[in-house]
This record gives C-alpha cells, structure tokens and sequence, in this order.
C-alpha cells in the first residue's frame, strides 16, 4: 500500500502546481446546532461534526465547480456530480480515499450513515474497488490527530484537496467584542492549471458562509 | 433484556470493539486505560462501538452520557446499570 500511496504522491508533487489557501472558521453555532440535535437523537441517529464539513464542502463546490473534477490528458474535465473522497486512515498504517457519491443531493442523515460504513469498511478491509477511485474532491480531517492545519497533496487526477485541522479554541472579535470561539483552520490545495487564488478563495469563504447556517445544510 | 453478569457485558464490549478494530487483541487490552490511547480509535469508531452496543444490548446511549464509554470498565459499569 505504502508504494501505491507513493507512486501517487510523488506524480502529485511533480505534474501538479499545488497553491494553498488558508480560512479560520467559526464554529460554534455549528458545534450548538450539532449538540442541539443529537440530544434529541437516538444513537445510531447521531452526527460527527465531519458530516456538516463534507456536506458543506459539497455545496460550496457547487458555487466554485473548477475544484471538483479531474486534469486528464492536459485538460480539465469538470464533474457534474461531487463525490467527496474521504481520507481515511488505516490502523495498520497507509491510507485510501473512497468516495460517498452525490454529497450535494443528499442530506446529513443519510450522508452520516454512508460515511460510518464507508469508514468502517475501509478499516476492516471491505472496500469495492469502484469507491477508491470515484471521488471528484477529497476532503482529509486530521484534527482527531490533534494538527491544527493541513496542506495536503491533491490525489491525481483530482484537482483540489480539502484540509481540516482541529476544533481549536481561540480568541475571537465579533461587533467589537472579543470573546472564546471554537475554530476550525479549512485549507485548500488545489491545481493552479485549473484555478486560481481568487476562486480558491471564494469556495473557502463560501465554506465558512455555509458552515454558519448549519440547518440549512 | 434479562441481567447480564459483569463478565457477559464485558464480554460483549469487547466483541464489539472486535467488530470495529479487527486487527487489536481486545483481550491484551487494560480495562482502565482510555480506549483511545491504546487502539487508534477516531469519532467514527467510536459511534461505530457505541451503536454496536447499543444493537447488541438494546440500551439507548444519550450522547451525554458517550464520555463514560471512555474505557472498558466504564462502558460495563455504565451497562451493568442500564440493563438491571
């Protein structure tokens, strides 16, 4: 696996001209929402906080489509569907990144118990082959790892990777009044033969726009 | 749900764990260690264990109350009173 993950890295680093963007998000009315809802929730009903992150991913990439798709024989190949891949790491080392499909066209229910077996095959070995290689966008969340920023390496032929630190809390200005928040650090890698600096940084701010309305997604 | 003994539950935690880290010797495992620090354990695994239980036992988890499976010990302390 270790050479697999290898050989797609380093085509990575040498065919594609990553940038990298940077957005500190708010997200205590999203935590609020979240707590809120799964009080009321039996278990196997509950949501991870990382549902509302690939949910909203997927509709900011509806407002910003040059990050979801693929670069192959020199061109862009832009998808109308957005399957998020999902980083998912391996307890006996390695990693893989299966896809949940159409994340924009369902809704946190079903997308938490798709991610929940996606995740738990993953790690138990019982993947389709068909998942590794569909996604359109990747999202990879390391904060359980406790880093509080990614810069991560676009999966070929993807162009965009979608990072996420830790839930950190950090001082916080709001109508001149500072105050604690929680934070999250989003960042973008993506490929600058598709886009640029200034669209990057509107599907983060749309991110952030998005993950303040968390009933709405 | 007829009483299970402090041993069953276990048991069944355990098996549980088996089902979401297939690779751990679960029996290795030191029931007072926080299950984190001694299986690479993330959200997902742990709703994944907790939902496990939940199935096999028939015992709703309030989310409050998720910290107390923090280790084996807790998750059939916090059972053994659930069930009886």
């Amino acid at each position: 696996m270790r050479r697999v993950i290898a050989a797609a890295m380093a085509r990575s680093k040498r065919e594609i001209p990553h940038y990298y963007l940077a957005h500190t998000v708010d997200m205590s009315r999203a935590l609020d929402w979240l707590a809120h809802e799964n009080a009321q929730r039996p278990v196997t009903k509950r949501l991870l906080y990382s549902v509302l992150l690939l949910r909203a991913v997927a509709l900011a990439v509806r407002e910003v489509p040059e990050v979801n798709g693929f670069w192959i024989d020199g061109a862009f190949k832009q998808s109308e569907a957005i399957h998020v891949g999902v980083a998912v790491s391996l307890r006996q080392g390695g990693l893989v990144n299966p896809a949940i499909h159409d994340v924009d066209k369902i809704g946190l229910d079903e997308l938490m118990e798709r991610m929940l077996d996606l995740v738990n095959r993953a790690r138990t070995g019982r993947l389709r082959s068909s998942e590794v290689a569909d996604g359109t966008i990747t999202v990879t969340n390391l904060g359980e790892q406790g880093v509080e920023a990614v810069y991560g390496v676009i999966y070929p032929p993807q162009v965009a990777l979608v990072g996420c630190g830790k839930i950190v809390a950090r001082p916080w200005a709001v109508g001149g009044m500072l105050g604690i928040r929680p934070t999250i650090q989003i960042s973008l890698a993506a490929d600058h033969r598709v886009s640029d600096g200034h669209r990057g940084g509107r599907f983060l701010t749309a991110l952030d726009r998005l993950l303040q309305e968390p009933e709405k997604l | 749900m007829t009483a299970m003994s402090e041993q069953e539950l276990k048991e069944v935690v355990l098996r549980a764990l088996s089902g979401i880290a297939p690779e751990v010797d679960v029996g290795s495992l030191d029931p007072g260690k926080d299950l984190r620090d001694q299986i690479d354990l993330d959200s997902v695994d742990f709703l994944n264990f907790v939902i496990g239980l939940h199935k096999e036992l028939g015992v709703e988890i309030p989310d409050a109350d998720v910290p107390k499976f923090a280790t084996v010990n807790g998750c059939v302390a916090y059972l053994l009173k659930r069930i009886q």
